[in-house]
Parts: C-alpha cells; structure tokens; sequence
C-alpha cells in the first residue's frame, strides 16, 4: 500500500513542474494561510461561547437562592481548605502530572516522525516501535505498581 | 485529491533516507547495559515483591558480566582498529580511552552493586522499604523494621551506568548532554532512598538534584553559544572550526567556559564542590561508593575527550583558567578537610582534593597526561570503592556511626577493620607501595613534562596537607581508648566482602604491579572524526 | 532608524503583521498580568497567555515545530507542572515580603536593568544590522518539520533512542518518591479488618462518625449535625476543616438552643461568618428574620 503510494508520488513528482503552484497560500511569503481554517476554528469557538454566556441572563428567569448561586449548581458546597497543610494537594497528585509530561515528551517525538515517516521507510518504523517500546516499559511499571488506580 | 496534495509537496524521490551504520560489536556493551535496564524495570513490573531482590541482582551481576565479556571479545578481535571507531552516524566514538573507561565503570559498578545489594550489614538492605512513606511517622517506624527494600535501585544503578559509558565516549555535545542527564536523574533518585537518617538522605537528594539542574542548565547553554559559533555539535568540527577562523571568540570561550561548569560541577571539583559533603553525607552509602568512584571516572573522561578532542587548538586561551581552578580545588579539599568531624564528609574532601589532581592530568594535553589521568581514576575508583564499604561496617543502635569521636580506640575493637582502612587512608595519601602513589606519580610527572611545575609544587603541598587529616584518623583508630558507649564493627556478609577486598587488593595490585594497567591506559588515543 | 522600520516593514506581509500586532500586546498583557496578580494560580493562568501568544508568534515567524512544541510542551506539560506545584505548596500561601537576602531589592534592580539593556541592544542590533532571512525556501511544503524528523532519526538517532531512558527514569522516580500503594498489607486496613478491630476496642467507638448535617440552606460538608435536642453533634464537626471548629457555630448553637431571641424555623442558617459568602438578597433574609 505504501509503495503503491510512494511510486505514485514518484510519478508525479518527476512529472515537469506546473508554472502555477497549486496550493498556494494567498498571503504571500509566508505559510500562514494555511492556519486559516484554525484561526476561524477559534474565532467561531469563542463566539459561541460569548454568545450563550450574554444569552443566558437575557432569556431565562431569574430567581436565585442560596444553592442556585453555587458553582455548578449542583452536588455538595465545596468544603474549606482543610487546616492541615494549608490548602495543600497530597503530593501523589503530583504522579499524575509527571505521567502526563511523559507521554507529552512522547508525543513530540511522534509528531515529526510522522511527518516525515514517507522519507525514513522501514527503519524509521522500527526506529518509533524501540521507543515506543521502551516508553511502555515505564508505562507497564507505573500500571502494575498501580500508580493508575484511583485512591 | 492525492494528486493535488503530492505535488504540493515537491519533496524529490532521491530524499528516501537510509539508517546510520551501526557497529553492532563496539557498542554492544552499552546496548547490554541499557538493554538489561529495561528489563529490570519489567521484573519490577511484574514479578511479585519477594521474587523481586534475588533477580534483580542476578540480572545485574549477569549483565556486568556480560558486557566485560562483549566487551573483552571486542577488544580480542584482531579486526578491531586500533585508533577506534565512529559509529551511530558519528555519535559515539568508541577508542582506546573509552574502552579503559568502559571497563574501570563495570568493575567499579560491580564493587558498588555489591554493596547496594547487601542485606547482612542493615538487616534488609542499606535503602528504604517505602520512600513514598513519610519520614517520622507510624508506617516509618513500622518499616525500619521490615526487611524490604526499593529494588528499583538495581535498574537505576543500571542506567547510570549506562549514562555513564555513553557519556565518556560521546562524540558530539548533544549526546554527551543526555547521557549527562541519563546518569543524573538515577542518581538524584537514589541519593534519597536511604533507611535510616531519611530526612538527611531526602535532602542530600534535593540539594543534589537542584544544583545538578542548575549545572545542566550551564552545560546545555555553553552547548547552544559553542553551536551558534560552530554550526555543529560535533566535537570534531568545533575543533576545526576554532582552528582558522574569523568567527567571534567571545561565543566560543563564553560556550568552552559554560561547558567546563557543567562538567566540574559533576566531578566535584572546586568551587563547583558545594553540594558534594552534604550529598555524600546523607546518600545511602552504597549510593555514595557508586557515585565517588564511577561518576568522578565518567566527568573526568568526558571532560578528557572534550578538552583533548573539541579544544586542544585553542588550549592557550582557557588553560590558566583551568591551572587556577585545579589550585582552589586542592586547597579547599585539603583544607576544608582538615576541619571535618564526620567521616563521611571528610572523604567526601578528599574527593574535591582529588578532583584538583585529577583536574592537573586533565590539562595537560599530552598522552602522558590522558595515559595518566586514566589510571588516576582506576586507582582512585577502587580505594573509595573500599573506603565507604567499610565506613558502612561501622555502626551503633541508630545505623552507621560516622562521627570521628566515634572511631576512636576502633583498631582494639576490630584490628581488621581498622588495618584496612588505615591502607586505604594511606593510599588516599599516596604513600608508596599503594595505587595513590603511582597515580600522582604519573600525572605530576605528566604535568612537569608539559611544563606546569608550579602548579605540581601546589599539589604536593596540598597533598601534604591532606595526608594529615588522614594519619589524624589512624591514630586516633590505633593511638585513642575506645568509648565505653561506641560502636560495633559489624562482620560482613558475602557481598561486602567482596566488595571491600576487591577494592584493597586492586589498589594494593595497582601500587605494587602497574605496568599493566598503565600500558592499557596508554595503548591509545582518543579518535578524532 | 524610520528607515530601517520601513526597510524590515516591506519585508512583512500584511498577515504577519497583523497577527504580530494582535498577539504582541496579548503576550505582554499576560507578562503584565503574572507579576501583578495576586492569587498564584491566576498567575501562571497568565502565563499560560504569554506562552500560547509566543507559540502562534514562532509558527507566524516560520517556525511551526518549535510553535507546536512550545504549545505542547510549554502551555500543556510545565504549566501543568506549574499548577501542581503551586497545589502541592498550598494555593493560599502567599510571598513573603521580607528581605531574606540582604540588598536583594538593590541588586535585583540592578540587574533587571542590566538585563533589559542587553535585550535591547541585541533586538536593535538585529533590527539594524542582521539582513532579513526569509525561511520559505527551507520550509517549503512542511519542510521545517519534515528537516527536524529527518535529524532525529538518523544524525541524532543514538541521543533520541537514549531519551527513552530519561523517561523511563521519571516515571520511575515519580512512583518511588510519590506513590504509596495502600492496599499493600499492612497500609490500610480492608472493611472487615476495620469492622473487627473496632470492636475489640482499638478505636474509640465501634461505628463511624456520624456524618455532616446537611440542610436545605447549605449542603456544605463542614455543616455541623444536629441532634434530637437540637444541639450540634460535637463528633460531627471535622477536625481537619477549618471553619466548622465548633466556636464558629457558637451562633447557631445558641439559636438551635433558643437561647437567642426570637428563633425560628430560619434559625438554622448558617453563622454570619457563612453568609458573608452567599449573595447579599440572602443576607437581607437573615436580618429580617431575626
């Protein structure tokens, strides 16, 4: 499948060069046109946002009691910060963000691998699987130990 | 659709890329290493905790062997060139120096592991049951008792290691920075995991962490300025850049500088010294025998290959530099040591002192200097190997009793003990017939013969100086009645034995017989690519 | 120097300029918003700003590796990092103000200054005397990232491979100094231990605490139980929880006792210490009925 799709690439990329570009952003020397579709993405996303924010107060009643003016208005207040520690989280909190960052660190490694995985063939794969592999003994530490349960 | 999207992307067929030649047989002793990390961390997943201590070290004493042995095959090939190899697309250089390295880091990681992994001397091992328990508490004291231990120390001893190994035979700065990290990080982690005296070890780990953070920041800095000015990484190509050029000097000697800071600060030298009492102090003292011996073996044999491969050209501009660096290190280890009551830290002193001796061989740009420094590091290894094994032996009610009131009159308790660490002491000192003799022998006539005579004039003062808080100890082992109230000399199981005679009778072996240790260390050079 | 602007201008299209001026002041509001906001969280929430503004500005100035990994790495993993330090430290505890080292202030402005006056004259030196370099040729069709892949995986394949290491060391470390398996034996005890040591005596009572009291005016945990009487369940209170130590209450418990004028079925509202905390129309309800 990959090399049908890389002789076809190939093919088409020995064929004479077009004199207009195809995909060509119309901003100019730069790339930038290419986010587009992502700056309307947010732009849409934090109207929408804003929209039903304003629209809330506008259309619905407004009756409040003591329990609806709570966050979420829904389950139990929020207690105080306990005395112990000063409004501290236990420190095992703090496995949860280090794990986060592992798999973060992963990704990045991942990202131009897959970019330019066509150019690095077979050996690139097995390059990713080593990594991958030895990212996953951490992983299969952590989960046996149970560093993944919740208690 | 595909069409449009392939020809938007003009990346020409001839780009399809191809893996660097790997020399599978140079660096199989490092694949070994780190291979048998791994597999250390699965037994930690999924062998059950009794099943845990007996792989671990079977898996690590097999995996010392087996990288010796690759190691040992290597070497017996007659294929193997002489000057080295460059391989991993010119990565790792695998020569004369690092393979002396390779094989001082194995036999001193073997010393270690053995005392990391003795459970005769602390009932359960020298390291915690359960770090993550809070010191002071009731499970804290619940678990002083148990006999478990954190076996995750096996793998991370591992991993040392083999940061270690890389990173004395990295050939560009980018690999020697994550080796850097690779031999760190296993080590800030294992500094805090003693089981007696955790508050002290916990904060032994955070300073070290903290400051080796900062020294790494340094490294890496100096790596950007030194790339900004090369354009490379490369060892090699930084040597040839500053060789004829007009670029600015002002990045290359700001990048060497920063770079130099990161490296000193890893093997102790002075003013880069401070967290290294504190650190040896508090570390379980498995952990500090591993880190006195094999880091200072792994920061002097990359400062080594960076000094002589990337910046010999310019060695005019930074040497006084170095001269001056070398002379505050000796004295404030001499000196500072003087004053010292813990045992622990007055060792950890005599490493600074050392760091300076070490620092006068590392300078000299000569084959007699790299010849000498190499077997300053064998030799050195070994003693402090033996030394913290047996300060480990001594002990009262609450661990290892290090205060030196406490060592008084120990030569009428235990006249074996004290026979050996007075042997110890004296070759730290350097007297003849030890190994720490011939290694100053060595490097100080390799500095005479490069012409640095004032700063040998310096070094034998301050070694002077340093073998009086030595002989200080020994009489007061032989000369001082013992306390009604002191501490016992606890008899040895198996692997501290052999950990502690391994140590004496290499630095005796090395003392009496070095020819052979120093041809080894003098067969070659490190290989420029 | 207007002529060196205007030279630098006719190399920016307008959708880079556009952008830089949108996100420029956006980036230094955050700066501004970190040092000067009070609650240590909203700072590093303006952090957070700064950042995601640098990173759009690195993808604007053809950079869209270092953009994407300064939003990945920067804006996802150390600013979480960030938050869970500042928890761990307790999000309430605030600087101190004093002068620990001595001439600090002095030094630090000293510095600062210095500082800024090296930034300023590399930006102007880059504006005056570094020619322009325009990057779309080595960017062209994604090069940038396509370039960075093919350094890591074979130039640098050795250093990538090691990072794994790094990695597997972190986790690690993480779960030694972190993680406390309490269902191990001997950490905490199952249902059926605990049922069976509590009546042989080794706690104070053979059943739980009675929990909170949880009234249709508060459903707040730290609500003290009532008793039959009317008085609070003293047992009920949570010792770790700050404003339910029974003093607090001393209100309340006076209204449920009827020891205060003219109680009623309202009297259970909370103290006033509560209701500074709920908006003022329930305030007002309190007064009147009272």
């Amino acid at each position: 499948m990959v090399s049908t799709l890389w002789s076809n690439a190939v093919a088409l990329a020995q064929q004479p060069p077009s004199p207009v570009q195809p995909i060509q952003p119309p901003s100019g020397p730069s790339e930038l046109g290419s986010y587009l579709p992502i700056v309307i993405l947010f732009v849409l996303a934090a109207a929408f946002a804003i929209f039903s924010v304003l629209l809330g107060p506008m259309v619905g009643p407004q009756r409040k009691n003591r329990a609806k003016t709570e966050a979420y208005e829904c389950g139990i207040e929020p207690s105080p910060q306990p005395v112990i520690g000063g409004g501290r989280v236990p420190v095992a909190y703090y496995l949860t963000a280090m794990l986060f960052i592992l798999f973060d660190i992963e990704m990045v490694f991942l990202y131009p691998f897959a970019v330019s995985a066509d150019a690095l063939g077979l050996f690139g794969l097995v390059e990713i699987f080593l990594f991958i592999a030895t990212v996953g003994f951490a992983y299969a530490y952590v989960w046996r130990r149970g560093g993944l349960d919740w208690n | 659709m595909l069409a449009t999207v392939l020809t938007a992307q003009p990346v020409p067929p001839a780009d399809k890329l191809s893996a660097p030649a790997i020399d599978y047989g140079a660096i199989m002793p490092v694949l070994i290493v780190l291979g048998a990390a791994c597999v250390g961390v699965l037994v930690e997943a999924f062998l059950p905790k009794h099943q845990r201590w007996p792989v671990q070290v079977v898996l690590s004493l097999a995996t010392l062997a087996g990288a010796g042995i690759a190691m040992a095959v290597y070497l017996g090939d007659e294929s193997t060139p002489k000057n080295g190899v460059i391989t991993l697309a010119g990565t790792l250089a695998v020569d004369r120096p690092a393979l002396f390295l390779w094989g001082t880091l194995l036999v001193l990681t073997l010393g270690a592991l053995l005392l990391i992994a003795d459970r005769s001397v602390e009932p359960g091992g020298a390291f915690v049951a359960e770090a993550a328990i809070r010191p002071g508490t009731i499970q804290d004291r619940a678990q002083v008792a148990g006999t478990g231990m954190q076996t995750e120390v096996f793998p991370l001893t591992l991993f040392a290691l083999g940061g270690m190994m890389v990173f004395t035979s990295a050939n560009d700065l980018l690999t020697m920075f994550i080796a850097l990290e690779v031999l760190s990080l296993p080590l800030y982690l294992m500094c805090g995991l003693a089981r007696r005296r955790r508050l002290l070890s916990q904060e032994a780990a955070v300073k070290y962490f903290l400051l080796g953070a900062f020294a790494s920041a340094f490294f890496l800095y100096g790596l950007a300025l030194l790339y900004g000015y090369a354009g490379s990484v490369k060892l090699a190509d930084i040597s040839n850049a500053a060789a004829g050029t007009d670029r600015s000097d002002a990045l290359l000697f700001g990048g060497l500088g920063l770079l130099v800071v990161g490296l000193l600060f890893k093997a102790s030298v002075g003013p880069f010294h401070t967290w290294t009492p504190d650190v040896y102090q508090g570390a379980p003292t498995p952990i500090t025998a591993f880190m006195a011996a094999c880091t200072k073996v792994a920061a002097f044999g990359g400062m080594l290959r960076v000094l002589q491969v990337g910046f010999e050209s310019t060695s005019w501009e930074w040497r006084g530099v170095l001269w001056g660096v070398a002379i505050v290190s000796m004295v404030i280890g001499a000196v500072l040591g003087l004053t010292q009551t813990d045992v622990k830290r007055m060792i950890a002193y005599s490493s600074i002192a050392h760091a300076g001796f070490l620092l006068i061989g590392s300078i000299a740009l000569t084959d007699q200097g790299l010849s000498g420094t190499l077997f300053y590091l064998l030799t050195y290894g070994f003693t402090t190997l033996a030394a913290f094994g047996v300060i480990s032996l001594v002990r009262n009610a609450d661990g290892e009793a290090t205060h030196l009131s406490q060592w008084a009159g120990l030569a009428k308790r235990s006249p074996v003990t004290a026979a050996v660490f007075t042997f110890i002491l004296l070759a730290l000192a350097g007297i003849p017939l030890t190994s720490g003799f011939v290694g100053k022998f060595v490097i100080f006539s390799a500095a005479l013969q490069d012409g640095m005579a004032p700063l040998v004039v310096i070094a034998l003062i301050a070694s002077a100086v340093a073998a009086f808080f030595y002989l200080r100890v020994i009489v007061l082992m032989y000369f001082s009645e013992p306390a009604a109230d002191g501490p016992s000399v606890t008899v040895p199981g198996a692997f501290t034995t052999a950990s502690i005679t391994l140590g004496v009778i290499a630095t005796l072996v090395l003392g009496v017989l070095p020819a052979f240790a120093l041809d080894w260390a003098g067969s070659g050079t490190f290989a420029f690519q | 120097m207007s002529a060196v602007l205007a030279a630098a201008a006719a190399e920016v299209s307008t959708g880079e300029a556009i952008a830089f001026w949108v996100l420029g002041p956006v980036a230094l509001a955050g700066a501004l918003g970190m040092i000067f906001a009070r609650n240590a969280v909203h700072s590093a929430l303006w952090l957070v700003l700064t950042m995601l503004s640098l990173g759009v500005m690195y993808m604007v100035q053809q950079a869209p590796f270092l953009g994407f990994v300064q939003i990945i790495v920067y804006t996802g993993a150390v600013m979480m990092l960030f938050l869970f330090v500042l928890m761990l430290v307790g999000r309430d505890s605030s600087d101190s103000v004093v002068e620990v080292l001595r001439g600090q202030r002095l030094w630090a402005t000293v510095l600062g200054i210095g500082i800024a006056g090296l930034i300023v004259g590399a930006v102007s030196r880059s504006l005056t005397d570094v020619p322009v370099e325009n990057l779309q040729q080595q960017n062209a069709g994604g090069a940038n990232v396509n370039n960075l892949g093919k350094s890591i995986f074979t130039e640098y394949l050795f250093p990538f491979e090691l990072t794994s290491a790094l990695l597997i060391t972190a986790a690690m470390g993480a779960m030694v100094l972190g993680y406390l398996n309490r269902h191990e034996k001997g950490m905490k005890r199952t249902q059926k231990e605990l049922v069976e040591a509590r009546f042989r005596g080794e706690y104070e009572r053979p059943s739980p605490l009675p929990g909170p009291g949880v009234f249709a005016t508060a459903n707040s945990v730290a609500t003290p139980a009532l008793l039959p009487d009317g008085s609070v369940a003293p047992e009920s209170l949570s010792r770790l929880i700050d404003s339910t130590a029974s003093e607090t209450f001393s209100d309340e418990i006076k209204s449920v006792a009827g020891t205060e004028p003219g109680p009623d079925a309202h009297a259970l509202t909370p103290s006033t210490k509560d209701t500074s905390t709920t908006d003022t129309k329930n305030t007002e309800d309190t007064e009147e009925t009272r």
